[in-house]
C-alpha cells in the first residue's frame, strides 16, 4: 500500500551498516547491522544505552571511523552516493558543508590553541565564497543567535575561557554555519540549561523547516527527543531494538529495554515518599566483543524465554496501534516477546 | 596543624562571599588592538562568581542549578581550589582552606573529591582506566597499595563497568563510559564531600538511575554529602535536598527542594521550572521563553543581574543589587519584589 507520508525519497539511507573496533581483547561489534532512513526535513531521534553504538553511527556517516575501527558492511546512501565507499578527499568536499556533526564532546571538536573566531571563520573560508569582512559579521551573527554574550568580544577568547555550555553553543554554531543538507547533533544540549536548550532546540528546527535540513539527534533526554523527533530509533548493543514514530515509541514502548528506560525516568512522586530508589533496568549492559547468544538484551529482561536466550530476534515491522487517524504507521521491533498495548 | 576548628556541629562545608574573576585582557598587543590603539585599554575581567555563600551540612546534598555560563563548575573548582579565590572564604570542617597550597590540600583531598563535567578533558589520556580511578587513593595511601586491582575492579562494578575496561584508554570509551570513570575515580577514598559537577548529564536513563541509586545508597550508608550541578530538572529534584539558583554568578535563590519547586519565587527560577521539557510534549513555539540579551560576566549590569531579561522588572532594579534575604521557611530571595518590605507578609 503506497504511504503517503514517505513519498520522497530519503536523503539520507542506512543499511545493514557494521562498524567493528578490532582490539586485542576480541572485536567491539559498535553498530552492527543498523538500517534506517531518514526523509528531507524529517527528525531522527537515536537513544539507547551509554556506549550503544550512537556516536559511532555519526561518526560512520561522517567518515570518521579511524582504526582499529572499519566499517566492515553495509552502505550510506547519501543523496544518490554510498559514503562509504568514497575516499577521504571526496568525504572532505561533503563534511563540514552538506553533513555537519556536532560531536559530543566539545573540547575534542574545539582547537584549544586558536581562537573561537578563528575556528568560525576557518568553517566558512572552506565552504563559503564570503570576503573576511562578511566571514567575521557571520561569525557574530551565529554566535548571537546560539544566545552568546558580547560575541564581538567572545570571538577573540580560547576554548578554555568558556564554560561547557558555551562551548557546546559554539560548536552547534560551527556546525549550523554552512546550512548543511544534514545535521547530526550528538548530545547537542546536555551541557545546556533548560531554557538554552529550548532556544536551540528550536534553532535548529527552524533550519529544518525553513531549509528542508534532516536532523539526526542522538540524546539521552527523553523528554527532549520527544519534543523534537518524528522518529525515534532505539539502540542497544549497536543493534536497533525498537523504530518507530515518536509518540508511539513515548506512549506506548513494545520492547522491553525501550519501557525499561522511560520507567527509569525520575518522576516528581519520587521526591521524599518511596525514599528516593528510582527504578533501574536489573543488571549491567554486556561486554559486547562477548555479546551472549539470542537477544543481548535477555539475561536482563523481566520476559526472557529460552527462545530469546537461544535465537536472535528479528527487527520485524507492524503497524502502529495508533488512534486510526491518519495513514498507518510502521513501529519495528526486535523481540520475541513484545510488550502488549491496548489501544 | 590546621587552621581554627570550630565544635562538631560545624556544617562539613561553608562558603562565605566567594568571588572569582578571570582577567582576560590578554597580552598588551591584544589590548591595545582592542582598544583601537590607545595605550589606556581597559582591562577586561569576567565575574565568573559574584559573592555565593553556602553550607552542605553532613548527609546533605545540595543541588545547584542556573544558567549555562553562570559560573557553577567555577564555584566548585574554586572549591575545590583548583582556582585561587579573589576574595571569601571557604572552610571544611571548619577548618579554613581558602589559602591552603597543593601540599596543605593533600589530607582535605582526601575529604573532599570533585567529578568534572568535562570527562574527556579531566581524564589523562596517556593513562589506564585502572591507574586513573586509582590515583586519588594513591596519593592518599603514598602509593603503596598491595590490592590495587582488586580495589580497581570494585570501583568499575560500581559504576556498571566491567572487567573488560580495566586497560582500555579513554579515547576507547563512549561519552557516558568516561563519566562513569570520572565517578569511579572520585569514590575510590571514600571522601565525605563529592562536589559533582554535571556527573549524569552523559549517561542513559538507565544507568542514570543506577549511578544516583549509587550515590544516594553512599549517602545513607556513610553520610556522603553533595554538591551537585545539573541542568537535569527532575534529576535535581530527585536527589537534592536543598536547592541554589544562579544567575550570572550571583546565588538568586536558595531553599528546600520542595518549596523551590512548588513555590519558586524568584523570576528567573519560575522561567527556568516553566522550561523543563515534558515527556511526550512537542517543543512549543517561542512564547514564554525568556527574552532579552544574555548578560555579559564580563560588563557585569548595574542593578538586579536579571533584570534585562526579568519580565517583572522596575524601576529600581536597574538602580540598586537585590540582596539574598531569607523569606521564611528556610528559602531566600534575592529580588526586590521580595523584599521584606514590600513582600507578602503571609509567606
Ligand atoms: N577506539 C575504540 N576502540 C575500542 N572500542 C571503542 C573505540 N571507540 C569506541 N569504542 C566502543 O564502541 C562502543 C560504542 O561507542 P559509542 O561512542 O558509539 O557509544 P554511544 O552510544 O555514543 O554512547 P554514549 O551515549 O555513552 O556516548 C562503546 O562500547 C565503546 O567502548
Ligand atoms: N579560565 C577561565 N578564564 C576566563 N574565563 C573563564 C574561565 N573559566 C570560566 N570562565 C568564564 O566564567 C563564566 C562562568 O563559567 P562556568 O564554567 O563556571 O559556567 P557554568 O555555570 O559551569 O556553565 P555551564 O553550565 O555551561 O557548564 C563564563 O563566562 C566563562 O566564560
Ligand atoms: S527478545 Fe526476549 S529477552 Fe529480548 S527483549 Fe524481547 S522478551 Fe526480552
Ligand atoms: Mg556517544
Ligand atoms: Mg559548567
Amino acid at each position: 500500500m503506497p504511504r503517503p507520508d514517505i513519498a520522497t525519497t530519503p536523503l539520507l539511507s542506512v543499511k545493514g551498516l557494521r562498524t567493528w573496533f578490532h582490539t586485542f581483547g576480541g572485536i567491539v561489534k559498535a553498530v552492527d547491522g543498523v538500517s534506517f532512513d531518514v526523509a528531507p526535513g524529517e527528525i531522527m531521534g537515536l537513544v539507547g544505552e551509554s556506549g550503544g553504538g550512537k556516536s559511532m553511527i555519526g561518526f560512520s556517516i561522517m567518515g570518521l571511523i579511524d582504526p582499529p575501527g572499519r566499517i566492515e558492511a553495509g552502505s550510506i546512501e547519501f543523496e544518490g552516493r554510498d559514503l562509504a565507499t568514497l575516499g577521504e578527499d571526496e568525504m572532505r568536499s561533503i563534511r563540514g558543508k552538506e553533513i555537519a556533526m556536532i560531536f559530543q564532546d566539545p573540547m575534542t571538536a574545539l582547537n584549544p590553541l586558536y581562537t573561537i573566531g578563528n575556528q568560525i571563520e576557518e568553517t566558512l573560508a572552506l565552504h563559503t565564497m564570503l570576503s573576511a569582512r562578511e566571514r567575521r559579521m557571520k561569525a557574530i551573527e551565529m554566535l548571537h543567535k546560539v544566545g552568546i554574550p558580547q560575541p564581538e568580544q567572545r570571538l577573540h577568547h580560547y576554548p578554555h575561557q568558556f564554560s561547557g555550555g558555551m562551548r557546546q553553543r559554539v560548536v552547534i554554531a560551527i556546525a549550523m554555519i554552512a546550512q548543511p543538507r544534514l545535521l547530526i547533533a550528538d548530545e547537542p544540549t546536555t551541557a545546556l540549561d533548560v531554557t538554552i536548550q529550548a532556544q536551540l532546540l528550536r534553532l535548529m528546527r527552524q533550519q529544518v523547516v525553513e531549509s528542508g535540513t534532516s536532523l539526526v539527534l542522538i540524546t539521552h533526554d527523553l523528554a527532549a527527543v520527544s519534543q523534537m523527533a518524528d522518529t525515534i530509533v532505539v539502540l542497544y548493543c549497536g543493534r536497533i531494538v525498537e523504530r518507530g514514530p515518536a509518540e508511539e515509541i513515548i506512549a506506548r514502548p513494545r520492547h522491553p529495554y525501550t519501557r525499561g528506560l522511560i520507567d527509569s525516568i525520575p518522576h516528581e512522586s519520587d521526591v521524599d515518599g518511596a525514599k528516593r530508589r528510582l527504578s533501574q533496568i536489573p543488571g549491567n549492559v554486556p561486554d559486547i566483543r562477548r555479546l551472549p547468544p539470542g537477544c543481548a538484551f535477555a539475561p536482563r529482561c523481566p520476559r526472557a524465554s529460552e527462545l530469546c536466550r537461544t535465537q536472535d530476534p528479528v527487527l520485524s515491522e507492524r503497524e502502529c496501534v495508533g488512534d486510526g487517524s491518519g495513514p498507518p504507521r510502521l513501529h519495528a521491533i526486535a523481540c520475541h516477546h513484545p510488550l502488549t498495548v491496548s489501544p | 596543624m590546621s587552621g581554627t576548628r570550630t565544635g562538631g556541629n560545624a556544617p562539613l562545608l561553608e562558603v562565605r562571599d566567594l568571588e572569582q574573576r578571570f582577567d582576560v585582557s590578554g597580552g598588551l598587543i591584544d589590548r591595545l588592538r582592542f582598544s583601537g590603539g590607545r595605550i589606556s585599554a581597559p582591562r577586561r575581567i569576567v565575574h565568573a562568581v559574584n559573592g555565593v555563600s553556602l553550607s552542605i551540612r553532613r548527609g546533605e546534598v545540595l543541588g545547584i542549578v542556573g544558567e549555562s555560563g553562570c559560573g557553577k563548575s567555577t564555584l566548585a573548582k574554586t572549591i575545590v581550589k583548583l582556582n585561587e579565590p579573589t576574595a571569601g572564604q571557604i572552610l571544611i570542617d571548619g577548618e579554613d582552606i581558602t589559602h591552603h597550597d597543593f601540599t596543605r590540600m593533600r589530607p582535605v583531598r582526601r575529604k573532599m573529591q570533585m567529578i568534572f563535567q568535562d570527562p574527556y578533558a579531566s581524564l589523562n589520556p596517556r593513562q589506564k582506566v585502572r591507574d586513573i580511578i586509582m590515583e586519588p587513593y594513591l596519593e592518599s595511601q603514598g602509593g603503596n597499595v598491595p590490592d590495587r586491582a582488586e580495589r580497581a575492579l570494585a570501583l568499575l562494578a560500581k559504576v556498571g563497568l566491567g572487567t573488560e575496561h580495566l586497560d582500555r584508554y579513554p579515547h576507547q570509551f563512549s561519552g557516558g563510559q568516561r563519566q562513569r570513570i570520572g565517578i569511579a575515580r572520585s569514590l575510590s577514598v571514600q571522601p565525605d564531600l563529592i562536589i559533582a559537577d554535571e556527573p549524569v548529564s552523559a549517561l542513559d536513563v538507565s544507568i542514570q538511575a543506577q549511578i544516583l541509586n549509587l550515590l544516594m545508597d553512599l549517602k545513607d550508608e556513610f553520610g556522603f554529602s553533595y554538591l551537585f550541578i545539573t541542568h537535569d530538572l527532575s534529576v535535581v529534584r530527585h536527589i537534592s535536598d536543598r536547592i541554589g539558583v544562579m544567575y550570572l554568578g550571583f546565588m538568586v535563590e536558595t531553599g528546600p527542594t520542595r518549596t523551590i519547586f512548588s513555590a519558586p519565587r524568584h523570576p528567573y527560577t519560575r522561567a527556568l521550572l516553566a522550561a523543563a521539557p515534558q515527556l511526550g510534549t512537542k517543543l512549543g513555539p517561542a512564547a514564554g521563553q525568556l527574552g532579552g540579551e544574555v548578560p555579559s560576566a564580563i560588563d557585569l549590569p548595574r542593578g538586579c543581574p536579571f533584570r534585562q531579561r526579568c519580565p517583572l522588572a522596575f524601576a529600581r532594579c536597574a538602580e540598586e543589587r537585590p540582596a539574598l534575604l531569607p523569606v521564611g521557611g528556610g528559602q531566600s530571595v534575592a529580588c526586590h519584589l521580595d523584599e521584606p518590605a514590600i513582600a507578602d507578609p503571609a509567606a
